[in-house]
């Protein structure tokens, strides 16, 4: 139960992240480009909620979101704007890989779904695919 | 008090040589087939870009990451041992007659991939399980690279 419930854990602290992520990502991109960002923003909600009540059904506390996030790279136009909004999809694959591991059918199979989500949308936002998305570099 | 002994020793049994080989576990089965489809899928994808060389710039690198899988996925056999891995191409389905056709059986059989795949993760151990959904995330990507191909011919 505990290894189910940090795993969950790190989902959740990852759509956190996304959801922020995404707010400076839809701040500089325009037109169609911002209309994905605001689509992608509003599932990670979804995602973030969903996770939050997993996690209050195993009786255990959400954990918050931060009230702001280091970026990994500066975003000062559409390119690097893009290029975050791929590096969140690959963090937030890397978490649901996490919750894999965790030894129940159920959340495995939620996890694996979350996965394939975002690494469509890793792609869409950076044109690439990848043999092992969410795995390190190192394993795969 | 030398025939408790004899008596002990007579219910030792040796090992039995002519035993048949321990069975292969449902986990190492599982891999073993996941290896296999890997090999289908890469034979369709190397006659799709022999026939249809336009669709190379787009279906090489997926093969590529097939190629990748398949790689993994032996790496991973380590039961029981000699057993030799699966190397054969076990469905050679006919090709589509157009690039078109092509690109949906492709996607199709990405598809049944990745649901093939999910079927898998339950009873892997936790590292093959990632393994796994890792491999049905990038098949799922295949199933949208080729989504998008096919939407613009």
């Amino acid at each position: 139960m505990t290894t189910q419930v940090a795993a969950l854990q790190g989902a959740l602290a990852a759509e956190h992240a996304a959801v922020y992520g995404y707010g400076v990502v839809g701040a500089v991109l325009g037109g169609r480009a911002q209309a994905d960002a605001r689509a992608d923003w509003t599932a990670h909600q979804v995602a973030r909620d969903t996770l939050v009540s997993m996690l209050t059904g195993l009786g255990a506390t959400p954990v918050a979101a931060s009230p702001a996030y280091a970026l990994p790279f500066a975003v000062t136009n559409a390119q690097s704007a893009e290029e975050l909004a791929a590096t969140i999809e690959n963090r937030v694959t890397q978490a649901y890989l996490a919750l894999v591991a965790v030894n129940s059918p159920t959340l495995r199979a939620f996890a694996a779904q979350a996965m394939q989500v975002s690494a469509n949308r890793a792609v869409a936002w950076s044109g690439a695919t990848q043999a092992f998305p969410g795995l390190p570099a190192t394993q795969a | 008090m030398t025939f408790p002994l004899f008596l002990a020793l007579s219910a030792c049994k040796g090992p039995a040589v002519l035993s048949a080989p321990p069975s292969v576990s449902p986990q190492t089965q599982s891999l073993l087939r996941a290896v296999t489809a890997e090999h289908n899928l890469i034979w369709i994808y190397n006659k799709a870009i022999a026939a249809y060389s336009g669709l190379a710039p787009t279906l090489a690198p997926l093969r590529a990451e097939h190629q990748a899988h398949l790689a993994q996925l032996t790496a991973r056999v380590i039961e029981p041992p000699g057993k030799q891995v699966p190397g054969t191409v076990t469905v050679k389905p006919a090709l589509g007659a157009s690039q078109g056709a092509v690109l949906v059986q492709l996607r199709a059989a990405e598809q049944a991939a990745v649901k093939t795949m999910m079927t898998r993760l339950d009873g892997a151990s936790p590292s093959l399980a990632q393994l796994y959904a890792s491999i049905a995330a990038s098949e799922a990507t295949h199933v949208s690279v080729l989504n998008a191909r096919a939407g613009a011919r």
